[in-house]
């Protein structure tokens, strides 16, 4: 297999320009993707150039390590966080999570990436002070690497294969670290089946625009759950009935109530998985009486296929008893999907 | 000669090659065939590709008019679909709306 | 247009805010030239009466794209 096509130029300058008339970037400064910078990934990760990270499937587009390793280095990623983009990546090319179909849709999802393992401390992810809004800087390189990817070597851009109506800032990037280790549950990705002996892992979920809920009146987890089934129910109605993974994210003053009555994770996705559920007439108090039908009125939805499709994660800054619903692109269209993260020579 | 300094840059974006797929043979006519109507799901697909049957049958003689439905709305059709597709003898696919 | 790698003719069906797309999609699975049946945006909202002449429209390009 032959390496990537180079571009001389003649200095930093010129390389900037060269890369953003080339439409490499996404709008915001960019790192020009040197050979020296992208090696330096390629021998932080102990990759191949041409090293297979994975195949888009609709149209069989190979990403190669140096190519994911250039789009990295454009979205400020340094060496370190090359892995996790490349993990990230090798998880959207899993025939499941439908990667040009999700990326192109009208819907307009991004790429969720949630971090576990050791790998969060080497990158300085807490996983805990906006954790949504630029918090670990690691994250926000990482996210917008992913996009880069998408853009850049899915060729899946806004106007052209994208067909967005309105996206959502997750586009720009949507990366986040679990907080591991102010929880007394267990990470997402060992409830995915990584094992516990410090694999570091992502889990990629294609995920429409994340919808804050509050509910500091109460120790009940009951209580609790039921303020975010409300909103998934809430998303059923207004955006999208179709079921398939959602997202959760519950900050430590939440959290707490769960530790102190007992409550696992295991608990938290049997009691969604059973209260957030849809009627079909219940469209006619949302505008969408239309499509009730006489015949499916009385049909029940559910938001989760089967409580495992809830993924729940432990996040956010310590006060505040917030949590956090994200909903799905579109019902199992697409599936999350959780690898762990290549060689990595320091964690 | 001075050696010029310079940087090389790693193209980051895709080279996939143009594939060399052509498509089908036309026929002259689809008089006593088999048309397949793949339907992405949405509403009015459905609707639509009620009187675009009737049509194929009234007026082209269309033996038969099959329907499917993907299961996804923007991934190709599954395997066995176009295996079913592949005893057609023409398709319409859609509706990009 | 997975219907044509099959050897069957196809018609790919889009409304008219999809035309660019569709063609960009054409070229990125690298078949330029893979023609499509436009009709008018959109569908799912269209009227019995639109939808008819929306199938009329679609059946007058078929003829065009599917026969020799």
């Amino acid at each position: 297999m032959t390496s990537a096509l180079r571009h001389r130029v003649s200095d930093e300058a010129e390389a900037i320009a060269f890369a953003t008339k080339s439409g490499w970037g996404d709008g915001l400064p960019i790192v020009s993707p040197t050979v020296e910078r992208v090696q330096a990934c390629l021998e932080w990760a102990a990759m191949e150039p041409t090293q297979v990270i994975g195949v888009e499937p609709v149209k069989e587009r190979v990403l190669t390590a140096e190519k994911v390793a250039a789009n990295a280095v454009l979205a400020g990623c340094e060496p370190p966080h090359f892995p996790v983009v490349a993990a990230a990546v090798q998880a959207m090319c899993a025939e499941e999570y439908l990667l040009h179909g999700s990326s192109s849709s009208t819907g307009g999802c991004a790429a969720l990436v949630v971090v576990n393992g050791p790998i969060r401390q080497q990158l300085g992810m807490t996983g805990t002070f906006s954790v949504l809004g630029g918090g670990d800087q690691a994250a926000l390189v990482i996210g917008r690497a992913v996009r880069l990817v998408i853009r850049n070597l899915v060729d899946v851009r806004p106007g052209d294969l994208d067909r967005s109506t309105f996206g959502h800032p997750g586009k720009i990037s949507f990366c986040l670290a679990e907080d591991e280790d102010d929880s007394a549950w267990l990470p997402l990705a060992q409830e995915r089946g990584i094992p516990a002996d410090g694999t570091s892992a992502v889990t990629v979920m294609a995920a429409s625009g994340p919808r804050q809920i509050m509910n500091e009146w109460t120790t009940s987890p009951e209580d609790i759950l039921e303020t975010f089934a409300s909103e998934i129910r809430a998303n059923m109605l207004h955006y999208s009935i179709w079921g398939g993974n959602y997202a959760v994210l519950f900050a430590p003053q939440l959290r707490d109530k769960f530790e102190a009555a007992g409550w696992s994770k295991a608990d938290v996705r049997q009691f969604i998985f059973e209260r957030a559920q849809v009627r079909r007439r219940d469209w006619e108090a949302v505008g969408k009486g239309a499509v009730v039908g006489t015949s499916k009125a009385d049909k029940i939805y559910r938001a989760l296929p089967t409580p495992d499709h809830l993924l729940v994660v432990s996040a956010g800054g310590p006060a505040g008893g917030f949590g956090m619903v994200v909903p799905p692109w579109l019902g199992t269209g697409s599936a999350a999907v959780t690898v762990p993260v290549g060689a990595c020579v320091d964690c | 000669m001075t050696h010029q300094p310079h940087l090389e840059l790693v193209d980051p974006t895709s080279e996939a090659p143009e594939s060399t797929a052509r498509p089908a043979p036309r026929p002259s006519s689809l008089a006593g065939g088999t048309i397949g109507l793949l339907s992405n799901g949405k509403t009015g697909t459905a609707k639509l590709f009620d009187h675009l049957e009737r049509m194929l049958r009234d007026e082209w003689g269309v033996a038969e008019v099959v329907r499917r439905t993907k299961a996804h709305y923007s991934a190709p059709a599954e395997d066995t679909l176009m295996d079913e597709a592949a005893t057609w003898s023409a398709l319409f696919a859609g509706v990009g709306d | 247009m997975t219907g044509e790698r099959r050897g069957v003719p196809s018609v790919g069906v889009m409304t008219t805010t999809f035309v660019d797309a569709a063609e960009l999609m054409a070229r990125a699975c690298g078949m330029g030239g893979y023609a499509f049946a436009v009709i008018e945006h959109p569908i799912s909202s269209a009227t019995d009466a639109q939808l008819e002449a929306q199938a009329r429209s679609l059946l007058d390009q078929a003829a065009r794209l599917l026969l020799a």
